[in-house]
């Protein structure tokens, strides 16, 4: 699901950038420091919307390094158990197949895949697909899948999907 | 916990009908997953309703049948609870049950069956279902399984600089802007090899690079995704960092009795029976397997073999320097725009021309001299050379195989040499990726003329008999006109290789029919027999193959002889067909003359049928007055059926030292003194070892140096008189203690003092000795090439790369020394390696 919520983050300057950029570099850094990123609360960071306030710096003793706490609003996405979203398959294989939400990388095992979809491994791309190839999944496809388990780590979010509910599978255009 | 089951009762307040079950035992569901479709009755109006399964698992049994009405409370079906057949990052991908959180909860799950996804795992259970599957789609489209290496067996990758322009060279770089190039050389004949195993195959890729590198060689080789699709095996995922074999079974839950493998290493799979070894791809000299697991370095001389781009890469960083003062990296695309600068000089070039106009004449001559010379020797061997130069504007390059073992180099040739240095001083604006538009052309190509003579020259060196020089010998530098420099590549195993497949793949699905159902014959099998019928009918003689004093059963030969089907007989009997014979006119291959029938081969008959699984005609290996000098099989001929590998030279255990005999003269401790003294004084030695054991080792090749060479007579004496001194000293303290207790302390003394001598005796000493190693590694350090334009041998720096030079010395000295006085050496070096050893 994606949010639009303020967050706050500290922003470290070199001295080299005191002048009359300084206000400018303090923004262009949070945009490389921030956007991309993945927390366990909020999820990924899609992007920065605004920029509220650049608080008063802060000058580290001994080292010249001056900290601005930022605060700002951003567009996250933070997936749930539960919830369905629309991914595009990555790779095909006789476990399951992997799919992608933007960032967020996903899983389905064959168990999660309705019994009539076969795996095909003899036919370029490999795919899943029904007796009478009405349904055919296979990489960069695109599928709804619903989420039935997630894993935050530091560096992303996994997720384990389900294609096994109404209206999930392929989505046809 | 796993096989738990839990009854589910009916948790509404009302009673419910069901209509239909959406569900059947043994399914696996998750949580959420619709079970059945119920109607409930409420205030006389029925509803459909559906009820999703509230915790995850195995369907044991339904117990309710369709159209039933239910009571609340009443049981409509029991789940066993989900046992995690299938785990992804340690989470089910069942149930989506986190397996982080709970260490109780236990999983079977721990077989990585998807190649390039180690996290994804399935239980032991899973993977035999899938392993099935797998197998009956693989008969079912007649198939087989063949695992494929990539360094050296399809590829050959070099971290060297090397011009950007080479036709057929991938050039990457795998982790940013800022880390090395990778220079990717596909073997020849590689995509066609593919297109038509894929026939036959489903292929895989099972390689000790790293996954980013592998998956990019995989999008050259097969940029559909067709060949490989996502079966990619790389170190990343390796079990054993030493064996690929470890994975065998994981990818192959249900046994590899279809699974070949082509690689060109036998040790990273044990040995299987199931290996087809290749022959290594080598093209970039200088430069082995860059993925070689680590302490199994190759045991090859990688720099016998491949082409030495060193020259005309020399080329291409001096003109780039002139052109552009800017270091561009080997940047392939940068030098393409430099290209581009370049052309504005045509003016400044065209004054030299006239200049390189007599050179590159003067140097035909010789050329052609050359040519006719040595071409009589190796008429045969054009059978081999296939290939012939397509360029047409460029005036066809006559290249053919020479041989320059056993000959000085000729004034022809260093003449040849002194016009390249000439040459190379005014050419260098005149780069391999000029554009060749002007009258520059003809003068390219007898620059190329010149690196041609030079790389083969290289390549030749060290190179006798036919079998190792149509390797590559006929290696031709070709530019066209698009800039690119071709190189003719000599290399065409993969059409042996093919071949080798093919014949596997139908031995196998003619043994298959004739098996009852169910049943699937075994590789591992099938591999060996095929290979035993390739010299099937083959009765062998060795003569000259194994030394008398080992025995016929242990040499490699008959071990490659016998894998391939042959028959190896003890002596020359009538009904033998072949005699391997490494040199003529032994008493076999007399008697062998006058037997009409009998072939009379050089084993480098044997090894080719070995690597190539096919009856190579005899008369491409006939014995000729040279003899041949191959005793022993190229590494990748021997047989994995044989695993046992018996060492082909015993190197010698310690550097030996040979001592005088002076010091020999005068008493011999280990006879006068009682054990004990002995220990005493050996753990004296050792006191003072101690102190310089780092270095005790290059000492040991000194002393063996020093010994073996008189110019160092001096050096000789003095090391001698230090040995002596020192052993006198401890002989005479011995007695000292022997005969008097209270006389130890001034004996002791003495030693200190002598202790104190030799430490300055050594340090002098040691001073001296790295000079001259510093010495000795300045001139070596002399590029072959630069070597080879003096005239000198390069041979035995091709070599070995990593050989210590040192080494190189004391082994080729100390056999004859042996031989000499080989009783006072073993006598000599008992003494040494006891003292050294404590």
């Amino acid at each position: 699901m994606f949010y639009h919520i303020s967050l706050e983050h500290e922003i470290l300057l070199h001295p080299q950038y005191f002048g009359p950029q300084l206000l400018e570099k303090v923004k262009t850094k949070l945009y490389t420091e921030v956007e991309g990123t993945c927390t366990g609360k909020y999820g990924f960071v899609i992007a920065v919307t605004t920029i509220d306030s650049i608080g008063a710096g802060l000058i580290l003793p001994g080292q010249g390094f001056v900290v601005y706490p930022v605060k700002y609003k951003a567009i996250v996405f933070r997936p749930f158990k539960g919830e369905v979203l629309d991914a595009v398959v990555r790779q095909v294989n006789k476990v399951g197949m992997f799919a992608e939400i933007g960032p967020l990388s996903c899983f389905i095992s064959h168990h999660s895949i309705p019994s009539e979809m076969e795996f095909c491994p003899n036919v370029n791309p490999q795919c899943y697909k029904t007796k009478d190839e009405d349904v055919v999944i296979h990489a960069e496809g695109e599928i709804r899948l619903k989420i039935v388990g997630t894993r935050v780590d530091a560096s992303g979010i996994f997720a384990i999907g389900t294609l096994m509910d109404d209206y999930l599978g392929l989505i046809s255009n | 916990m796993a096989d738990e089951v839990v009854r589910v009762s009916q948790q509404q307040t009302k009673p419910i009908k069901i209509k239909k079950w959406k569900i059947r035992k043994g399914i696996t569901v998750s949580i959420g997953r619709i079970l059945l479709i119920y109607e409930q009755l409420e205030n006389g109006k029925s509803e459909q309703k559906r009820l999703k399964a509230l915790q995850p698992g195995i369907i044991h049994q339904i117990l309710a049948k369709e159209g039933d009405v239910v009571q609340p409370g009443e049981i409509l079906y029991e789940i066993k609870a989900c046992n995690h057949p299938t785990i992804m990052n340690d989470m089910c991908a069942e149930c989506g049950t986190d397996l982080r959180k709970d260490e109780s909860l236990k999983t079977t799950a721990s077989v990585p069956m998807i190649h390039s996804i180690p996290d994804l795992k399935v239980s032991e259970e899973q993977a035999q279902k899938l392993g099935k599957a797998d197998n009956e789609c693989l008969i079912k489209d007649r198939k087989l399984v063949l695992l494929v290496d990539l360094d050296q067996t399809l590829i050959h990758t070099t971290h060297d600089n090397i011009p950007p322009n080479i036709k057929d060279v991938y050039h990457f770089q795998l982790h940013g802007p800022q880390s090395p190039w990778y220079h990717t050389r596909l073997r020849p004949g590689t995509l066609t090899f593919l297109k038509s195993i894929y026939e036959l195959y489903e292929l895989h890729i099972c390689t000790f690079g790293s996954r980013n590198y592998a998956h990019m060689i995989a999008m050259f080789l097969d940029p559909d995704q067709k060949y490989f699709a996502n079966r990619i095996l790389s170190r990343d995922e390796c079990f054993n960092p030493t064996s690929k074999k470890a994975n065998l079974r994981a990818l192959f839950p249900c046994g590899d009795n279809m699974v070949c493998i082509i690689d060109d290493r036998e040790d990273v799979w044990s040995h299987a029976r199931n290996l087809i070894h290749v022959k290594p791809y080598h093209f970039f000299q200088h430069t082995g397997d860059i993925n070689a697991p680590p302490g199994l370095g190759k045991q090859e001389n990688d720099d016998k073999e491949g082409i030495d781009l060193t020259n005309l890469m020399n080329k291409t960083i001096q003109n780039n320097s002139k052109t552009d003062l800017e270091d561009n990296d080997n940047d392939a695309k940068e030098d393409k725009t430099e290209a581009v600068d370049k052309e504005e000089e045509p003016d400044k070039e065209n004054t030299k021309d006239s200049k390189e106009n007599k050179d590159t004449k003067e140097n035909k001559d010789t050329k052609e001299n050359k040519d006719t010379k040595e071409n009589k020797d190796t008429k045969e061997n054009e059978v081999e050379s296939k290939k012939e130069p397509e360029n047409s504007v460029n005036k066809e390059i006559d290249t053919k195989e020479r041989e320059k073992n056993g000959l000085p180099i000729s004034e022809d040739v260093q003449k040849t040499n002194e016009d390249e240095d000439k040459a190379n001083s005014t050419e260098q604006n005149e780069c391999v990726k000029n554009n060749g538009e002007d009258t520059s052309t003809g003068n390219q190509s007898n620059n190329i003329d010149k690196e041609e003579d030079q790389e083969e020259k290289m390549a030749n060196d060290g190179d006798d008999g036919p079998f190792k020089s149509f390797d590559n010998a006929s290696v031709k530098v070709v530019q066209s006109e698009d800039n690119f420099i071709e190189i003719e590549d000599p290399d065409d195993y993969l059409i042996y290789l093919e071949d080798i497949l093919k014949r596997i793949h139908t031995t196998f699905y003619e043994k298959f029919d004739t098996m009852e159902a169910g049943k699937t014959p075994d590789l591992k099998q099938i591999i060996p027999d095929v290979r035993s019928k390739v010299l099937q009918d083959c009765r062998l003689v060795f003569s000259g193959l194994v030394s008398t004093h080992s025995s016929l059963e242990e040499s490699k030969a008959y071990q490659v002889a016998r894998s391939l089907g042959a028959e190896v007989l003890e002596d020359l009997y009538e009904f033998a067909t072949h005699l391997v014979a490494v040199r003529p006119r032994t008493a076999k291959v007399n008697a062998a003359r006058r037997m009409k029938h009998l072939k009379i081969v050089t084993p480098d008959w044997l090894w080719s049928c070995a690597e190539r699984w096919e009856h190579v005609d005899e008369r491409i290996f006939p014995l000729n007055s040279k003899g041949s000098k191959n005793r022993h099989p190229p590494p990748h001929c021997s047989s994995p059926e044989h695993a046992v590998t018996y060492p082909e030279h015993e190197t010698p255990a310690t550097r030996k030292r040979t001592p005088s005999g002076r010091f020999m003269d005068t008493i011999n401790p280990l006879m006068s003194f009682s054990s004990d003294d002995i220990a005493n004084m050996d753990k004296e030695v050792e006191d003072i070892l101690d102190d310089e054991s780092d270095d005790s080792d290059r000492e040991n090749e000194v002393f063996a140096k020093a010994d073996n060479e008189e110019e160092e007579e001096e050096d000789t004496d003095v090391e001698e008189a230090k040995f002596e001194h020192m052993m006198q000293t401890e002989i005479l303290g011995a007695y000292d203690k022997q005969e008097d207790d209270g006389e130890r302390e001034t004996c002791q003394i003495t030693d200190e003092k002598s202790l104190a001598d030799e430490k300055s005796l050594e340090e002098k000493e040691s001073a001296k000795r790295k000079r001259e190693r510093e010495e000795d590694e300045n001139s070596r350090e002399d590029l072959p090439s630069q070597k080879f334009r003096r005239g000198e041998d390069v041979d035995n720096e091709l070599d070995d790369p990593d050989h210590d030079p040192d080494d190189n010395d004391s082994d080729s000295f100390e056999e004859p020394d042996e031989n000499d006085d080989g009783e006072w050496n073993m006598m000599g070096a008992a003494l040494e390696r006891e003292f050294l050893s404590g």
